[in-house]
């Protein structure tokens, strides 16, 4: 990849080495191999690092599991037994030596070994939306300037130009703190597909009255007539029609993915009853097909009241379903080409309030990464004795940025120009987090 | 959390008039109009349960310390002591006095019984149940114990031997969609006959003590404050049971459906049934102080029932059970947790971090 990445507003391409990705890449996500041998010319014109960057493309993914509200490092992550602050659950020991976490993550307790746990966020903002602002984008915005949120990054990074999946999907049907997602400067091709409302998305199904093979003859014509065009109307308002026409295309085509009954009855047992599950399993089969980025946000985390109940409710369905997606990815060998986090906007307070709950916390609180890039089995950082402060590793919004970026090969230094600009991927000082990453 | 402690049934009757004036005062049936706080007293942590120990005077409370405490209600300041330096390794969620021992049960799974003067562990029952112990109660005769525990049964023990009489299934494992369900209460009635529990999604089940034979199946489903749409997780349930004194009666709290899930700002809950019709007479909410009802008791003339809880704050409540209609109403510190007569107009409360010496008086 090259240092520095061009954001021309008008249509968010980049070229490299003056040769478009677009012409470098061909028609279609799966044919990388075939146009890249159909074009020597074009590939003679690129760097070596340029052409792996491209290649990796369509390989690596993410999916964030967003605890929307803010889970309770104490109830996950970072257990106290025994001490004022540590609530009623037990720690337990999991599959790797000296690493406990509490008693509610059994089956992850056992999969601690492709885990990372990071027990010393410090992100400081304990409101919600300015919170989940820094979070998802590393930084907060600058006046004049909206920061893409890691989605975006994402999706731009390591999306294909001409994929016919979605580069970023948001499930997001939970009603409580329900964000869409910015890809900020990055401009509206980064956008999420947002679904909020139904776990599919709307109006991507044929017209009743046009069969499958009308649809594709329609497509075809619309082609052949817009090549003709093309090539004596030159220009990227042509290019940026045509690659919108190929987007829905590629939506409508991958409509069915959203469709878990298109999955065997016991893989959709195995992701179990709830609405997050079905949403985990469709998260597997996004990724399957290319998609870079998919956040599945499960809500009401928010535990001010009943903060035990909550978690006890809520904990058993990330155990589970979380488990079952590592070992789903894992089997189908795509685990290591996917970065799975567990995060929230912050963590709880260790204090616990009359109503037995927890308030907003974001001083000292915990977030886990599994798979692509991670090295499994580590705690990174510590926090004192009941959880006020962190005394061990501390680590900012920023760094958790810098370091989901490298986990999946991003140099999170590159910069983008924003107008003139430069404008660095992760926000100025961030530090990955060495000890996480392979 | 919360305890349900002998007497189970009703409130004490009235003591015995000393004067003549008192006498016919007391030939009027009491009904208050006005709770009072006469004193608080700051406890060790956060406290849960509590049983009133008639031979010391001291009431015995359990909590997020994980051990027991006592003090005395009747003194001008009351100090707590610990009971022992011996402890339960989790939150201490019940504590009842079966005939002069100490039982209490916790979220360790565990049993303990206490003798109540010295503090002396006399029996643990290690893994009483397989999931959380979410509550206890005992029998008038103090001769049986119930429990009740996340892993969705209910079990009757021998006080005296610690012996497991049965072992009571009934509730799912799960909520309808899929969650950890939980099985927060349970109650005798005044004769030690039957036995009502209340679980998560709203159920009650009333049953032969003797055989554990369900006699009685009652549905509370807004207490399930599960919402598809707006709120996919619930923190609501039956969070308390108390039958009449004649048994004619069967008070179920809880909240009401909830608008922001992240508070108890759901109205606070009590239905009343007639039993063994299961008609439904009364169904009171109060919205000016919101959240769980974690402790209910008749008087003992059964016109009005004393219900406890809160959101953050605590509330006492007396609601008539001729008109439905509120009697009394005092906010009363943090979330209130469970409460013990200690006559028929006074009561000790515990919360969050305190407990309350209550007067109820007529206007």
């Amino acid at each position: 990849m090259s240092g520095k990445r061009l954001i021309p507003v008008q249509c968010g391409l980049s070229d490299v080495a003056g040769v478009s990705r677009r012409g470098f890449l061909g028609g279609t996500a799966v044919g990388v191999g075939g146009a890249l041998a159909a074009d020597m010319r074009a590939v003679n014109g690129l760097r070596a690092e340029e052409i792996a960057g491209e290649l990796r493309r369509g390989e690596k993914h993410v999916i964030l599991l967003w605890l929307a509200g803010g889970a309770s490092q104490l109830e996950t992550w970072d257990p106290k037994p025994g001490v004022k602050t540590g609530g009623p659950f037990a720690a337990i020991p999991t599959n790797v030596a000296g690493i406990q976490v509490s008693e509610l993550l059994p089956k992850l307790a056992q999969r601690m070994h492709l885990t990372a746990v990071i027990r010393s966020l410090n992100t400081k903002i304990a409101d919600h939306g300015r919170g989940a602002d820094l979070v998802e984008r590393g930084r907060l915005d600058d006046p004049g300037l909206r920061y893409p949120d890691l989605g975006a990054v994402v999706a731009k990074e390591l999306g294909r130009l001409e994929s016919t999946v979605p580069d970023y999907v948001s499930l997001y049907t939970s009603t409580e703190g329900r964000r869409k997602g910015t890809s900020g400067f990055l401009g509206a091709r980064y956008a999420p597909l947002f679904l909020a409302e139904n776990m599919a998305p709307p109006n991507t199904g044929l017209h009743e009255r046009l069969t499958a093979a009308e649809h594709q003859d329609r497509a075809a014509l619309r082609d052949l007539l817009s090549k003709r065009f093309t090539a004596e109307h030159r220009g990227s308002t042509v290019g940026s029609l045509n690659s919108a026409y190929q987007r829905v295309q590629g939506m409508m085509a991958s409509a069915g993915l959203f469709n878990i009954e298109q999955e065997p009855a016991e893989v959709r047992a195995r992701y179990g009853p709830t609405q997050f599950g079905e949403q985990c399993l469709i998260a597997r089969r996004l990724v399957e097909a290319g998609v870079p980025f998919v956040k599945v946000a499960r809500a009401w985390w928010d535990s001010h009241g009943q903060n035990f109940e909550t978690h006890l409710e809520l904990c058993a369905d990330l155990d589970h379903c979380m488990s079952v997606l590592l070992d789903d990815l894992q089997e189908r060998g795509l685990l290591e080409k996917t970065l799975v986090i567990t995060l929230g906007e912050f963590g709880r307070t260790p204090g616990i309030n009359a109503s037995l709950g927890r308030d907003h916390f974001a001083s000292a609180w915990s977030c886990s990464l599994s798979g692509l890039g991670i090295r499994g089995g580590v705690v990174h950082g510590a926090t004192d004795a009941e959880g006020h402060t962190v005394v061990d590793g501390e680590a900012s919004a920023g760094d958790l940025f810098a370091t989901i970026l490298q986990a999946v090969g991003i140099d999170h230094t590159h910069e983008y120009m924003v107008g003139s600009r430069p404008t660095p991927l992760a926000d100025f000082g961030s530090k990955p987090i060495r000890s996480v990453l392979v | 959390m919360r305890m349900n402690d002998e007497p189970v049934a009703a409130m004490p009757a009235a003591t015995t008039p000393a004067t003549p004036q008192a006498a016919a005062a007391a030939a009027v049936p009491f009904v208050p109009s006005k709770v009072s706080i006469d004193r608080t007293v700051r406890l060790p942590s956060m406290t849960f349960c509590l049983a009133r120990h008639v031979p010391s005077g001291r009431v015995f409370c359990g909590g997020a310390d994980f051990g027991l405490h006592s003090f005395d209600p009747a003194a001008e300041k009351p100090e707590t002591r610990p009971l022992s330096e011996v402890r339960h390794s989790s939150y201490v969620t019940g504590v009842v006095n079966a005939a002069g021992t100490l039982i209490s049960g916790g979220y360790d799974r565990s049993l303990i019984w206490w003798n109540a003067e010295t503090g002396e562990q006399l029996r643990k029952v290690e893994g009483a149940h397989d999931r959380w112990i979410r509550s206890l109660a005992v029998s008038p005769d103090g001769l049986r114990l119930a429990t009740v525990a996340d892993d969705m049964r209910t079990k009757i023990w021998d006080t005296q031997s610690g012996a497991c009489l049965l072992t009571l299934d009934g509730y799912d494992l799960q909520t309808p969609h899929g969650f950890p369900s939980m099985l927060y209460a349970v109650c005798f009635s005044a004769d030690g006959r039957r036995l009502a529990t209340g679980n998560k999604t709203g159920k009650v089940l009333i049953r032969d003590v003797a055989t554990g034979e369900i006699q009685q199946t009652i549905e509370t489903p807004v207490m399930y404050t599960w919402d598809p749409k707006a709120r996919r997780h619930s923190i609501g349930g039956i969070r308390s049971l108390a039958f009449s004194g004649d048994g004619s009666l069967l008070a179920v709290g809880g909240m009401g459906q909830v608008g922001n899930i992240d508070h108890l700002e759901g109205k606070s809950r009590i239905e009343v049934f007639r039993l063994p019709t299961g008609e439904r007479v009364h169904e009171i909410e109060d919205s000016k102080y919101k959240g769980l009802v974690e402790k209910l008791q008749f008087s003992g003339d059964q016109k009005w029932l004393l219900a406890a809880g809160g959101d953050n704050g605590g509330f006492l409540s007396a609601w008539s059970l001729e008109t439905g209609k509120l009697l009394a109403q005092e906010k009363l510190g943090n979330h209130l947790h469970a409460f013990e007569m200690l006559s028929d107009r006074t009561l000790v409360t515990v919360g969050h971090d305190q407990a309350s010496h209550v007067t109820l008086s007529a206007g």
